[in-house]
């Protein structure tokens, strides 16, 4: 059960990072060394506008959090292992990806996020994975003009013609 | 008469059998996105726009546009029978059309959805037509400070009408002005904000922040609370056909509907949430039954239906005539777009007639297509329903990921997927909209431009946006919008104490 209190937290953190980027926004600008020109504006004026405004934001959103109207009111059922679990997922990929190639690493993240979905049958969902990306990657590498990694089944796959 | 000359010109590129197969492909992948929940029009576009790199752009855009309609028509289905819909613009039908397959009459709400859906989008695509080249007129006493002011404008009011608090809103369409930030800036050639990473140097790309956001972001939040939402499927019982009772209340919402939703799309007034709210309260206020309303009255499923249609043809207009976005797939159109190095506004009219009344020729096939796969058809879209959740979104992932890596062959890309796919859950979470975020990105570095090249004309006199009548006009309404709501608040507030 995530409450009204852990919300505001939360609320307080979005806040936090809109004026957190705003001020980093600024303050690149400022830092930014820009060559001398002619041009009526240059590339600074849209950078300080921006970190402006989310500066002015984001002191706003931290008073709605502690003073105003938050989301869900009255309090949100959030689930976290899931998230966590698809997060790495995702992670993995990337780390595999272009060792291992598309249809390994796609395979195992269709795996992942469907057991984090709470899918019993982790075989069968491997299974289905490996032929979704699969034939994903049949389509890509020979039908369009696309290249996803082939990886360690390289031996195994006939070149894009 | 040059325009009906245009449109049968149009209709010839359209008909042709190659871009009759895309508008096919397009209505059929955009019902099915459209039925399908987690997946949208938006996210589709954008996961589509690698992959029809090579293909013809009149092809493609056809095809785009079918799917932007489609998952209009899809989406009902998903509302009407499972409660959940499909896209925010069904979220109405949900509330009647629910109650009615609860009552056994799923069908006949299905049939109302689709009849109305045809009828607005054939009627919208009509105004359409005339309405687009009448803003290319206009289109053409614009310079950029006008441009740039009604770039403000359509940034300003897809903020303020989008969730119920003005300081998300915009939080979420500066989050999105600031990563348009990001990359050479190309006036001067400087480049802002790459941290010293080569790949940031051309900016971040359109399609990574969409699918970051709608998918990745949308699927941990729907993974957060799976365990929390049961959904119940109501299956399809008996004749699908309308009675005359049916007949008789739904054709007046059908007609009502489509005029509040093409001009509150072409308005830079922003998605197709507002229509479909506006047509269910006034269907409610003119009905001889009001407290049917909630418990299955087919006119509140006949009237949004039909404006959720008729508002996509009307976000068309702008973003043909003027290349103003009004919604986050009509952004993610014109990122594809300049994709193909094309520049929509009344040059695109002149040097590609063919692309432009092509497609909105194509919008006339595809909506008589899409009335024959939805209403006959059904049955088997209600099956994509039975998928089972834990595929569904592990596939939208899979997805997701490939078409982020084949923008560039990056790993890069994936990683900047992930940090946005969490920042989109914690915007899900804390209600921020992301729509304003991905308007902000792709009309932000426009604006910019627009803005420099307004100082450039004046010579650096910033008068310019005060001393054109029609930039000032511009102005004048975005100021309006953003500050009514505040004021109104303050005004209730003092009322109150």
């Amino acid at each position: 059960m995530t409450t009204g209190r852990s919300l505001r937290i939360g609320e307080s953190v979005l806040g936090l990072c809109v004026l957190g980027l705003g001020l980093f926004i600024a303050l690149q600008t400022f830092r930014m060394k820009v060559a001398p020109i002619h041009a009526a504006v240059g590339p600074r004026l849209f950078p300080y506008l921006i970190g402006a405004g989310l500066i002015v934001l984001g002191i706003l959103v931290l008073r709605e959090a502690w003073f105003g109207r938050i989301a869900h009111a009255e309090g949100v059922e959030l689930d976290w292992p899931p998230v966590g679990i698809i997060a790495a997922g995702l992670v993995l990929q990337m780390l595999l990806l272009e060792r291992l190639g598309w249809i390994l690493a796609g395979g195992l993240l269709f795996m992942v996020v469907a057991r984090a979905f709470g899918s019993p049958r982790v075989h069968l969902d491997a299974a289905l994975g490996l032929v979704l990306a699969g034939l994903i990657f049949v389509l890509f590498n020979y039908g369009l003009d696309l290249r996803l990694p082939a990886g360690i089944l390289a031996p195994l796959l006939a070149p894009a013609g | 008469m040059e325009t009906l000359a245009a449109l049968g010109h149009g209709f010839a590129v359209a008909l042709t059998p190659y871009n009759l197969l895309w508008a096919l492909v397009g209505v059929t992948v955009g019902t099915a996105v459209g039925v399908l929940p987690g997946i949208g029009p938006a996210l589709t576009v954008a996961l589509l726009l690698p992959v029809t790199y090579n293909l013809d752009p009149t092809a493609a855009f056809i095809m785009f546009g079918g799917i932007y309609y489609g998952a209009m028509y899809g989406s009902s289905t998903t509302s009407i029978l499972l409660n959940t819909p499909g896209e925010s613009g069904s979220i109405v039908t949900a509330i009647d059309g629910h109650a009615m397959a609860r009552q056994g009459r799923g069908a006949q709400a299905l049939a109302t959805a689709a009849i109305g859906s045809f009828i607005a989008g054939t009627i919208a695509t009509i105004a359409l037509t005339f309405v687009a080249p009448a803003m290319v007129r206009l289109a053409l006493l614009f310079g950029p400070a006008e441009y740039f002011a009604l770039m403000v404008l359509a940034l300003t009011t897809v903020t303020a009408v989008l969730g119920n608090s003005l300081v998300r809103g915009l939080s979420s369409l500066f989050l999105g002005l600031a990563l348009g930030l990001v990359g050479i800036d190309l006036q001067t050639g400087q480049a802002r904000f790459t941290l010293g990473i080569p790949e940031l140097l051309d900016g971040i790309d359109t399609v990574i922040v969409a699918v970051g956001l709608f998918a990745v972001g949308e699927t941990l939040y729907v993974a957060a609370r799976s365990r929390y939402e049961t959904e119940e499927l109501y299956a399809l019982r008996g004749s699908i056909w309308l009675s005359r009772e049916d007949w008789a209340r739904s054709w007046k919402p059908w007609l009502r509907g489509t005029a509040l939703g093409f001009p509150i799309g072409a308005l830079p007034a922003g998605g197709t949430e507002i229509p479909t709210f506006l047509s269910y309260l006034l269907e409610k206020r003119l009905s001889k039954r009001p407290e049917e309303f909630g418990k299955g009255a087919i006119e509140a499923v006949a009237g949004p239906e039909a404006a959720n249609n008729a508002s996509v043809a009307g976000t068309m207009a702008p973003l043909l005539a003027l290349g103003l976005p009004t919604s986050a797939t009509a952004a993610i159109m014109l990122a594809a777009f300049q994709q193909y190095g094309l520049q929509p506004g009344p040059l695109l009219f002149e040097s590609n007639p063919g692309l432009v009344w092509g497609l909105i020729a194509s919008l006339y096939i595809g909506n008589a297509l899409l009335l024959v796969l939805n209403l006959p058809l059904v049955g088997l879209w209600v099956r994509l329903l039975t998928i089972p959740k834990p595929w569904l979104y592990a596939g939208i992932l899979l997805f997701a990921t490939m078409g982020a890596y084949t923008l560039n062959n990056n790993v890069f890309d994936l990683i900047l997927l992930w940090v946005i796919g969490l920042i989109g859950f914690g915007m899900r979470v804390l209600e921020v909209p992301v729509a304003p975020c991905i308007v902000g990105l792709i009309l932000g570095p426009l604006a910019e431009q627009q803005f420099r090249r307004a100082l450039a004309i004046s010579q650096g006199d910033p008068s310019v946006f005060v001393t054109h009548p029609l930039a000032l006009l511009l102005f004048a309404i975005a100021a309006v919008l953003l500050l009514t709501p505040a004021v109104l608040r303050y005004r209730q507030r003092r009322l109150a104490s």
